[in-house]
């Protein structure tokens, strides 16, 4: 139909009135329109079908107590039915703001402690708690297989560059490389240096290679401790000798030239005199030399 | 510097950003030459005494600088030197520099000295270890727009970390004071310890500003009730509780600072500093973005703890509103740290307020002048209004790491 401006059906105040009674929920109580449909709908599907259940669930749902009365009245007044069915479909819910008081929380020693200091405050002082326990629950023997595998990775990873360099020819290597390999081989079994170390150098030289290469191992465990790794034992060090170093031939049986005389030190002139409690091997076993 | 007098002066006028100048050409080696301070006015003429307290404070931690004053004090000559930090024998003893501010300067907060002081520690040969004392020496947020030390400490200082500038850093309050009337002392002490020099900061991205997922504060009532304390979280919580549950403000009670008096016959004679009470807030984005706000007492007094904190968290929620990674009295920092750094392009988002602020773009157009690259600006887009500026760093860094 053409829209005609100004023509449109008026909508009566009647009509107004009863759409709006019937969709509100506050004239439930009063027979409207609405409600007889619906009573003749439900009374010809009882015709044929079973009669159905007085009250419909969603209502035990909101107000049990209201609604087992209401069931009790049902019996008498069969028009009361029909308010439950226009009634809101969904439950109200009551929404209540969040309380805009303070709530009387506090916060940790730890955390006032992290925001108080002099210190900028660090972003990560939470979830800093719950740590600890975890990693103490861990039992020792994972900890042990993952030593073992740390350890295992890394003698891999020591040949690994030999192996990966190597033409596909198969085990055997040749050449710099089968030294090379070899050298690792006899210093994994415990070789005191590489075959490869230069023997003949000014000793300037030395001293500052043997600086510098510890140095950059101690660098290296430094680094491995910070970042968790582990590293291999530190190999023992040769042993400073002990005891007296023996004297070249025409030496003084006691005490040391120096400057064309005779120096005795004060240890020397108790093992002579034999005075004092201490020191009773040495003494023996000088006496009977001389 | 040997080559100080072949590069010529760069010139300025007026007495505004006078720090961020000064602080540039200290960091860039540029000589200026400033003239022009306040010429005309009959009663403060010329560099004020927290200028001249701050160009002090350059000169004890940089070595060879040389500040040259005009008759009247309108027009300054600074030829600046290394930055050298608290070096034995050249002003400091004991490794600490102890700069005293005198009762004249308590017009302006000590966070004035700090914040540009901050901005050259990480530049510095040696490590940085100012206490700032005296008469005029004002812990907390001042009338003039300073920070209080504890929005220092909370809000700037961590933005260091974004740079690669992290350990060792501390603001140790030792005696708090909040701003004093006219003619009256102060007499706070505050000590920066800045022991992470670097050679260069990293380049910095920061486009996404991310959730207030946090706010912590501190409350401070210097010489006066705990309570004014009680009542200024109370009201600032009532009014942030609703956005940010996660909120929680210390509270600070400190004994009023003494000032010895020199009177006569009275030798051991003590007056109390400056008193009152004051709030500082600061929330956490959840990209780590800060966001402060400070309010204090004024030195007249007449307002109550519940103005004081509902202005503060009010001030806060603006400076939220403005949106950016970062806030305007944080801003200095991170761009000079930002032109400081390697020959990179660095990316930060501001908000639309935050960069058309006339000293944000007072300091563009000054770094320009030192000869740093002109900042690149575009909008952010992805319905957000922010600006983001993209800022080539020089590449100098540290001259005297360099030397080093």
């Amino acid at each position: 139909m053409a829209p005609t401006l100004g023509k449109r059906k008026r909508i009566t105040r009647e009509e107004l009135e009863t759409s709006d009674r019937s969709a509100s929920p506050s004239s439930q109580s009063s027979s409207s329109d609405n409600e007889d449909v619906q009573d003749i709908f439900r009374r010809a599907f009882e015709a044929k079908f079973k009669p159905l259940g007085v009250e419909p669930k969603m209502q035990k749902l909101e107000q049990p107590e209201e609604a087992s009365a209401e069931e009790e009245e049902s019996d008498d007044e069969s028009n009361w039915s029909g308010l439950a069915s226009s009634s809101p479909s969904t439950p109200i819910q009551t929404i209540s703001p969040p309380s805009t008081r303070p709530k009387t929380t506090h916060l940790s020693k730890s955390e006032k402690r992290a925001f108080m200091s002099s210190k900028p405050p660090s972003n990560t002082s939470r979830s800093r708690a719950p740590n600890p326990t975890t990693t103490t629950a861990a039992d020792p023997t994972d900890e042990a297989t993952h030593l073992k595998n740390d350890l295992a990775l890394q003698r891999l990873l020591r040949d690994s560059h030999l192996l990966s360099r190597t033409p596909s020819s198969g085990s055997t290597l040749t050449g710099a490389l089968r030294h090379k390999s070899t050298d690792l081989h006899l210093q994994t079994l415990g070789a005191r240096t590489s075959i490869h170390t230069q023997k003949h150098m000014p000793m300037s030289h030395r001293k500052g290679i043997v600086a510098k290469a510890a140095q950059r191992e101690e660098r290296r465990r430094a680094e491995a401790r910070e970042n968790g790794v582990i590293l291999e034992r530190v190999g023992k060090v040769g042993k400073k000798r002990e005891g007296k170093r023996e004297g070249g031939v025409g030496g003084p049986g006691v005490g040391r030239m120096k400057g064309g005389t005779l120096e005795l030190s004060r240890r020397d002139v108790r093992d002579i005199t034999g005075g004092g409690g201490r020191g009773g091997r040495g003494k023996g076993g000088r006496r009977g030399k001389r | 510097m040997a080559d100080g007098t072949t590069q010529p002066l760069l010139r300025f006028t007026g007495h505004r950003h006078l720090t961020s100048r000064l602080v540039l050409s200290t960091l860039t080696g540029r000589p200026v030459r400033i003239s022009q301070i306040r010429p005309n006015n009959v009663t403060r003429q010329g560099l004020q005494p927290h200028e001249v307290s701050f160009l002090r404070l350059l000169d004890a931690i940089t070595n060879g600088s040389q500040i040259e004053f005009g008759m009247s004090g309108s027009t300054l000559v600074y030829r600046p030197g290394l930055i050298t930090g608290s070096v034995e024998g050249l002003g400091a003893s004991g490794g600490i520099i102890r700069h005293e501010i005198s009762r004249e300067c308590a017009t302006r907060g000590i966070s004035w000295w700090i914040v540009p002081l901050c901005i050259l520690a990480p530049f510095s040969k040696g490590h940085v270890n100012v206490v700032f004392h005296g008469e005029g020496c004002v812990t907390s947020a001042t009338p003039a727009g300073d920070l209080s030390v504890d929005s220092v400490r909370t809000a700037i200082l961590p933005l260091y970390k974004q740079f690669g500038v992290e350990r060792d850093i501390e603001l140790r309050v030792l005696k708090r004071s909040c701003s004093p009337g006219p003619g009256k002392s102060a007499g706070g002490e505050v000590q920066l310890v800045f022991n992470h020099q670097v050679r260069l900061p990293k380049t910095l991205h920061l486009l996404n500003g991310g959730r207030v997922k946090r706010i912590r504060g501190v409350a401070y009532a210097i010489g006066v009730g705990g309570s004014n304390n009680a009542r200024m979280i109370e009201t600032a919580r009532g009014v942030l509780n609703k956005f940010v549950p996660d909120t929680y403000i210390f509270s600070d009670v400190s004994s009023a600072p003494l000032i010895p008096t020199k009177e006569k016959g009275h030798p051991t004679g003590k007056k109390k500093g400056g008193v009152g009470f004051g709030l500082s807030l600061v929330a956490e984005s959840s990209t780590n973005c800060l966001y402060s706000a400070d309010a204090a007492s004024p030195p007249e007094g007449g307002i109550t703890p519940e103005d004081i904190g509902k202005h503060c968290a009010y001030q806060l929620l603006e400076c939220i509103e403005r949106g950016g990674c970062v806030e305007k009295s944080a801003v200095e920092t991170v761009l000079c740290l930002m032109a400081m750094g390697s020959e990179d392009v660095g990316r930060l988002a501001l908000g639309r307020d935050v960069i058309g602020d006339e000293d944000v773009i007072q300091l563009g157009r000054d770094l320009r002048e030192f000869g740093g690259a002109g900042w690149g600006m575009r909008d952010k887009g992805e319905d957000s209004d922010g600006i983001v500026v993209s800022v080539v760093g020089r590449g100098v860094g540290n001259v005297g790491r360099k030397a080093a």
